[in-house]
């Protein structure tokens, strides 16, 4: 499932090349059938990514993967789901849905292919753009701080955190094969180089500051782990509760209501 | 013969118990009634009042008359309704509510056993043989409670002042939304997520009270915007599935609408009205946002919106709502609204049980989720059914779901997609007429004033006023078959509505060429009455155009 004979629309040298790879291949080793894979994405450059792999899709609108992703579990647990979008689409028009998903704790993974720009729009600040960057919607610089995905999720209690990085990509591939196997939600935050529109966070730029870490249950360690941005910027799987209760989902498929349902509810609530 | 109650006094008096527990009371022992309320958005104080109309014939709207008893737990109460008491009627005030209290004080330590001992007054006054209470499967304490009504009652020559005869069947009681809930299960819906929001909110508690049991899921999502994707995510994936809100709510689902239409993705949703704009009267009634679901959402794409008028319709409506988005892969809308969702009726049809599912079929490897066909509708199926993988675009895509620029295969899908409409032309619900066939004189109503209306058109017809009437529970799409039947532009067609400038009359306008010579509107937040609705056709049928 690795090679997509379709027409791909990244720019030459995006990160998302290597993060298709690595969805791709970890996918692969899971072996799991392609058609119980079902991946939801937004709109953006990332959201294209279902488009250019052999599963089940639905790419919706823009900012909305996740809901689409919680109905589609809460229908089908027997389904494996996978958000996957960009920073844009995840933190920004999504970020509501990103919160109160991740205290669902359904078992899902998230993965946020995080270039810290908008690319289909060109170039304009997204929620991770550091403050001071110029761009066409910010000639005098950004205004804003940047939000920190990962210690918004960790804040969020989100039970599996990790960061990968596209230039990494076996690591990468190890990180997302953990989080469709963990069982809650799963949220991994992609450095993924944007060689169009963002200038400063380049490969060469995440190169110098990534180090790898091991993962840790201390949810407070991993905040200051994922907090630190500037010199040093962590990667692998920076918090992991096994013991953090996955939200129970009842197989409703293909179940049906029968008559003597109705009967019951009739006597109950309308006679 | 009928009986007008009326219960007025602050939220936080105990008025909706004395409804729910009379209503309750009244269809187990197969008296006809209708109730409704008028209340403020506040969980206590304010001024709030809940009518019962209880007859010895069928009775789904409010006659707005005088009303023959009145129970005025406060000042405000009896200063307002006073008035509205037929001559010689009965009016249980604060102080006369205060002494019953003294009275049973010590016989009851529950605080609002007083509101059960109303109760009980109010049933004596119909002639309510208290025997029968125990038929009615009460608790001793309640029972007791009711019948110390009973006996203050008797003591006033109260009993049987207004008597009503009851049939000899029970009564199913359903509210509006009720009935769309239950209509939805019968439909086969398993999933519904949505945001709370008056005057939706009732259909959610029905909807996950009954998922307690049954293979359904209620999902509270975190706004209106995920409500609408997790419905589609869920219906993506193999469930019959629906959401629910009020306008403003309905808002925020329209581009979620528009990306059902896109994809092809079957959904039901509910819209119950209050009037707007904005946040408006949130609890009060208006069918002000038919515009707002004809036009939802950006591009083009089919739909159809029904309107029901009676449980039953709301019943059946809600049910086969489910089969149309499935066999049309498109948004089916149901429209609403307070009055209805909040009236309390007794239902003398049959109620239907089947329950139908949805059936799903299993493709191999070649499978295309939008394969181009006579028709346009592509074959349907789920994720991890067979071998078939399915894929859905919001983007325009091929006929694998994948993104295309391809404009000439833009142009056949969207050809594809808009074929649908002639379907939905084909599966119209065709309007109701009643009243005399022959009449000059056609009122136009649609949603939940059917009712009124009927009632209304029976008085006038009997009073041997000729006046016809025709009833839309399908608004949009209207075709001109669906009025053929009836000749409306030989004849004086009137159009009546709970908005300000007859939304519904512009539609007919502007589908089908049909003139509205008046209309007869209102939006100060009430429903129309029966006297009021007859009132008003009166004094347009004097007036020549």
């Amino acid at each position: 499932m690795t090679n997509s004979p379709y027409d791909i629309a990244w720019c030459p040298g995006c990160g998302n090349f290597a993060i298709r790879t690595a969805l791709a291949e970890a996918l692969n080793e899971l072996d799991m059938p392609p058609q119980q894979i079902v991946l939801t994405s937004g709109i953006g450059q990332g959201a294209k990514m279902p488009q250019y792999l052999e599963t089940n899709y639905f790419n919706g609108l823009h900012g909305r993967s996740v809901p689409l992703a919680v109905g589609i579990k809460l229908a089908r647990p027997d389904l494996t789901v996978i958000a996957v979008s960009g920073d844009g689409c995840m933190y920004g028009e999504g970020g509501n849905h990103f919160l109160h998903t991740i205290r669902k704790n359904l078992d899902i993974a998230i993965l946020i292919t995080n270039n810290q720009v908008y690319g289909l729009t060109k170039g304009q600040s997204s929620p991770t753009t550091d403050r001071g960057v110029k761009n066409p919607l910010d000639p005098q610089g950004n205004p804003n701080e940047p939000l920190s995905p990962l210690v918004l999720a960790l804040a969020m209690g989100a039970p599996f955190v990790a960061r990968g990085f596209a230039k990494e990509k076996d690591h990468l591939k190890e990180l997302i094969k953990a989080a469709i196997r963990f069982e809650g939600t799963a949220v991994v935050d992609i450095l993924q180089p944007c060689v169009s529109f963002n200038k400063i966070n380049t490969y060469q730029w995440y190169g110098e500051r990534v180090y790898q870490v091991e993962p840790t249950a201390d949810r407070f360690e991993a905040i200051r782990t994922a907090e630190s941005w500037q010199d040093k910027i962590a990667i692998g799987i920076l918090f992991r509760d096994e013991k953090h209760p996955v939200r129970n989902v009842r197989d409703l498929f293909p179940r049906h209501t029968e008559r003597e349902d109705v009967e019951r509810l009739l006597h109950l609530y309308h006679a | 013969m009928e009986f007008n109650l009326k219960i007025a006094g602050e939220a936080g008096h105990g008025l909706l118990t004395i409804e729910l527990g009379l209503t309750e009371i009244l269809a187990r022992t197969g008296y006809h009634f209708f109730a409704t309320k008028n209340y403020m958005s506040r969980i206590r104080g304010g001024h709030n009042f809940h009518m019962i109309r209880i007859a010895d014939r069928p009775v789904h709207a409010l006659n707005g008359n005088v009303w023959e008893m009145i129970l005025a737990f406060d000042e405000e109460a009896e200063r307002r309704h006073r008035p509205t008491l037929r001559e010689g009627g009965i009016l249980i005030d604060q102080e006369e509510i205060r002494q019953i209290s003294q009275i049973i004080r010590h016989q009851f330590a529950e605080p609002m056993a007083v509101n059960t001992v109303l109760m009980g007054i109010v049933l004596s006054a119909i002639g309510f043989d208290p025997a029968r209470l125990a038929d009615v499967g009460l608790p001793e304490d309640r029972r007791t409670m009711l019948g110390e009504g009973f006996r203050y009652a008797g003591g006033k020559k109260l009993s049987g002042k207004y008597l009503i005869k009851s049939s000899l069947e029970t009564f199913l009681r359903f509210d509006g939304n009720q009935a769309l809930g239950l209509g939805a299960i019968l439909g086969g819906c398993q999933f519904m997520a949505a945001y709370p929001m008056t005057p939706a909110t009732s259909i959610m508690n029905y909807f996950a009270n009954a998922a307690k049991d049954l293979p359904i899921h209620f999902e509270q999502a975190e706004d209106e915007i995920a409500a609408v994707n997790m419905a589609l995510g869920a219906s993506y994936a193999g469930l019959r599935a629906m959401t629910a809100s009020s306008g403003g709510g309905f808002d925020l689902m329209t581009e979620g609408l528009s990306l059902a239409g896109m994809t092809e993705t079957p959904i039901v949703i509910m819209v119950s009205q209050r009037p707007g704009p904005s946040t408006g009267l949130p609890t009060r009634t208006e069918q002000g946002d038919l515009n707002l679901l004809v036009h939802a959402g950006h591009g083009e794409f089919p739909r159809m919106i029904f309107a029901p008028g009676t449980i039953l319709e709301a019943i059946e409506i809600a049910r086969d709502a489910f089969d149309l988005a499935d066999s049309l892969q498109s948004p089916i809308l149901i429209l609403t609204d307070q009055y209805l969702a909040d009236s309390i009726q007794t239902v003398e049809a049959e109620i239907p049980r089947s329950v139908s599912h949805r059936t799903c079929r299993a493709y191999d490897e070649t499978y295309r989720r939008y394969a181009l066909t006579n028709g346009g509708l592509s074959p349907l199926t789920y994720p991890g059914i067979g071998k078939a993988l399915v894929r859905l675009d919001s983007d325009e895509h091929d006929e694998d779901g994948r993104i295309t620029e391809d404009l000439d295969l833009r142009v056949r899908m969207v050809d594809k997609r808009m074929q649908k409409a002639k379907h939905m032309t084909s599966l119209s619900r065709k309007p109701t007429f009643y009243g005399n066939p022959e009449a000059e004189w056609i009122l136009l109503s649609w949603g939940s004033n059917r009712q009124i209306v009927e009632e209304a058109i029976w008085h006038l017809n009997e009073a041997g006023i000729a006046v016809g009437a025709l009833h839309f529970s399908q608004v949009y799409p209207l075709g001109p078959e669906m009025i053929a039947a009836w000749s409306l532009e030989q004849r004086k067609v009137v159009c009546l509505e709970n908005n300000t400038g007859g939304q519904f009359a512009a539609l007919l306008k502007r589908e089908l060429g049909l003139d509205v010579l008046y209309k007869i509107l209102k939006y100060n937040g009430e429903c129309f009455t029966v006297e009021e609705v007859r009132e008003r056709i009166l004094a347009i049928m004097e007036v020549k155009p």
